[in-house]
């Protein structure tokens, strides 16, 4: 069984090895300031490297989103929920085609997978303050901001959006 | 099964196992890392999250490269001893002979018995040609096994994780394989 999940414009499948490049490229690159990243090439690799071994020991994580036609990746998003992590998060990196709407488009079909496979029910998006671009999508995708849930580190401000819960998509 | 690395070896000696790391020796493998006696001199980690995302990055290293840290398991009680293996994240200046060994399991010979193993794995499943050790310069207790084990101070570098760092060099497949 070959988990793949697809929408009109985009594959999304488990990331592999050889998207380590772009991966660590975005991770070195300053647009990933609010995602883990802007930090150097071992800090990167090391990034890429657990979101596959969080696939690996979870057997979900963050999908690597690919245009139709090519396997290169755009970007990655996806079910998060690493140890000492406060709730159930879903999370996106964009590494190109900003402005498109893809991810959009595969944050709406990860997010379904996440509830009709994983059963997950009550979905949260951790997001710096500054980082715009994600609170619009964040809000697009219907959550809303909720001041009284958890962060997952308390020296790093973090807006908490919430998804409606147990909305079954 | 609950094996992250199924194609991982699996390698015997006297006392111990090596082994690809499964779910269960998370919290070994955490347990060391947020214990700053013991992981100082391998880069320490205090937070609990952080130190599980090291362990998925132990994971996630293996399907990289397709080798990686094995979990060391003693024969006697079926614990985790410590790891071993070849790690190689990108900045390192070469493939890694690595080893570390977990509280309540040293001065037994475990890591000489581990890397030894780990090793002769390297220059004969891996074909690796020649092999390096990345050693903190106040770490004494590593440069005293890298001697043992043949090994030899090569260079000083400047290491994006650890900071300054050296460098020993093993002795190749033609030695440590005769």
């Amino acid at each position: 069984m070959t988990l793949r999940l697809e929408t009109p414009r985009l594959i999304l499948r488990p990331p592999a090895p050889r998207d380590m490049q772009a991966s660590v490229a975005f991770f070195m690159d300053e647009r990933s300031q609010y995602a883990g990243g802007h930090v150097g090439r071992f800090h990167a690799f090391k990034q890429f490297a657990h979101l596959l071994g969080h696939w690996q020991i979870k057997s979900f994580g963050l999908w690597t989103v690919t245009l139709k036609g090519s396997d290169d990746a755009i970007g990655m998003v996806g079910p998060f929920f690493p140890e000492g992590w406060p709730e159930t998060e879903f999370g996106w990196l964009i590494f190109e085609g900003e402005g498109k709407g893809y991810a959009f488009e595969a944050a709406q079909a990860a997010l379904a997978d996440a509830r009709d496979r994983l059963g997950w029910t009550d979905i949260v998006h951790y997001i710096a303050p500054e980082n715009a671009r994600s609170i619009t999508l964040a809000e697009r995708l219907g959550a809303r901001l909720d001041p009284d849930a958890a962060i997952p580190f308390a020296d790093k401000p973090t807006l908490v959006y919430r998804q409606p819960k147990g909305e079954a998509a | 099964m609950s094996g992250l690395v199924p194609f991982a070896p699996r390698l015997e000696t006297e006392r111990l196992i090596l082994r690809g790391p499964e779910k269960a020796d998370a919290a070994a493998v955490m347990g060391f890392l947020m214990d700053p006696n013991r992981s100082l001199g391998f880069g320490h980690i205090a937070q609990r999250g952080e130190a599980w995302r090291w362990f998925a990055l132990l994971v996630g290293h293996w399907h990289i490269h397709g080798y990686g840290y094995m979990v060391i398991e003693d024969k006697a009680t079926g614990g985790a001893a410590g790891i071993s293996g070849i790690w190689n994240p990108e900045t390192w200046p070469e493939p890694e002979l690595g080893w570390v060994v977990f509280d309540g399991y040293e001065g037994k010979g475990v890591a000489f018995e581990a890397a030894s193993a780990a090793r002769r794995w390297a220059y004969t499943d891996l074909g690796m040609t020649t092999l390096t050790s990345n050693i903190v310069p106040d770490n004494a207790r590593s440069k005293a096994l890298a001697e043992r084990l043949g090994a030899w101070y090569e260079r000083t570098y400047d290491n994006e994780n650890m900071g300054v760092d050296e460098l020993w060099r093993h002795p190749g497949p033609e030695v440590v394989l005769a």
